[in-house]
């Protein structure tokens, strides 16, 4: 479910709450869906269980997970957030902002770069 | 609850040499602490004061509450350490020398070593003498879990262990530390073990504690700001807690500790500088604390 790097500069709490967030805004990880336990987690990575604890509790505050006594984590209701985009394009705000650095030290332009992300997103649609 | 080592103002010197400086820690059950250091730092020493061997020149040390240079017996069974040089009796073979460490405690958990003598690969009648490095470094380990002891002290236990050996040592150690009863200390030069299993860093240069916190925090604390002026040389720039700095024209690196996000701003603003942040791993801050 998760990809985790435990050598990168990122601390693996904040990486699992990044993807858990991308995953519950665009819907890959629907309301009801049951999350590994931390000690599952914990094992399968082969990484401190206190970290993943860490972020599962940051999202439990924000709602986006829920607690149920005896059973895994799920993924809570979100239908109270209806207006989503705007919370999924801040998502992808981090990328496109380091898209647009590296376009303009490779000097190019913005007719460019837009054109190269529709060539991109016509790829992706197979 | 008492702390399971509490250190205040530690200091050890040898003769005219200062080795360990104004220590001061607390490790409670639950923790997993990695020390980083360089060689030289001190972390042995650090290590052996814990264990009461050598006593502090200044300052106190307490292990489960009682003074390191004396703690009581049962208070002794209850601490496991795996020295950095083995202390095995070549005579002995594998059985007979976890046979004789067993014999002194009456909680040796002889299950859980058959266990990992096989999924570890420990030849039990193997003699000592001709074990591999590797091969005695995995039965040091062994010694120090068989009597489930509540604080485990650990002197760079991999340093001869292949990746497979070390990654199955390594779980194991984290499903020793998941009760969150015990306590873990361990020196390694392996940053990457560090990372998976710890979740406090010590950091030991020239004998003090230069950086004692989460792992999280750390990372959060020390980046790399890519720093962009607009003009062909940069102006002199006022950054707070800078490490180091490299300029070149109208570019510069510099390493910060306790970082702010919301520092980047002010700092763009008031030196009309454009600043990407670098995130960086544990092995590339502890490089940068040494530069």
């Amino acid at each position: 479910m998760f990809i985790l790097n435990p050598q990168s500069g990122i601390p693996i709490y904040r990486q699992i709450l990044e993807q858990v967030r991308r995953m519950v805004a665009s819907g890959q990880l629907p309301p009801g869906t049951a999350l590994p336990s931390v000690r599952d987690l914990a094992v399968r990575h082969t990484i401190n269980p206190m970290t993943i604890s860490r972020a599962y509790s940051i999202l439990e505050t924000e709602g986006l997970l829920e607690r149920n006594r005896g059973r895994p984590m799920t993924v809570a209701n979100q239908a109270k957030n209806h207006s989503q985009l705007p919370k999924r394009l801040q998502q992808i705000g981090p990328l496109i902002e380091q898209t647009v650095v590296a376009a303009k030290q490779l000097q190019l332009s913005e007719a460019e770069l837009v054109k190269a992300v529709r060539q991109a997103w016509e790829n992706n649609d197979d | 609850m008492t702390s399971t080592v509490a250190a205040a103002r530690l200091g050890k010197a040898f003769g005219a040499k200062q080795v360990l400086r104004d220590i001061s820690f607390e490790v409670s059950p639950g923790d997993v602490i990695g020390v980083l250091g360089k060689n030289g730092a001190g972390k042995t020493t650090l290590l052996e004061v814990m264990l009461g061997f050598t006593p502090p020149t200044s300052g106190g040390i307490q292990v489960f509450g009682h003074e390191s240079l004396n703690l009581p017996g049962d208070i002794k069974s209850r601490v496991g350490f795996v020295p950095q040089q083995d202390e095995l009796l070549d005579q002995l073979t594998v059985r007979d020398q976890l046979r004789v460490i067993a014999s002194f405690y009456p909680h040796w958990d002889s299950a859980l070593i058959d266990r990992l003598c096989t999924e570890w690969g420990v030849d039990l009648d193997a003699r000592i003498k001709g074990m591999s490095v590797g091969e005695r470094q995995k039965l040091s380990i062994l010694l120090a879990f068989g009597h489930q002891p509540a604080l485990l002290i650990l002197d760079e236990p991999v340093a001869s262990l292949d990746p497979i050996a070390r990654r199955q040592f390594l779980e194991q150690l984290l499903a020793i530390s998941t009760d969150g009863q015990r306590a873990i200390v361990f020196s390694s030069h392996i940053v990457s073990d560090i990372e998976r299993l710890a979740n406090r860093i010590w950091i030991l240069k020239e004998g003090r504690l230069d950086w004692q916190g989460d792992l999280d925090s750390l990372k959060e604390s020390i980046v790399r700001l890519h720093i962009r002026g607009s003009g062909a040389e940069l102006p002199q720039l006022s950054i707070p807690g800078v490490i180091n700095i490299r300029r070149d024209g109208a570019f510069a690196t510099a390493v910060v500790r306790d970082w702010a996000p919301e520092a980047q701003e002010a700092l763009e603003k008031s030196a009309s500088v454009q600043i990407e942040v670098e995130s960086l791993g544990l092995e590339e801050i502890f490089v940068e604390l040494h530069r």
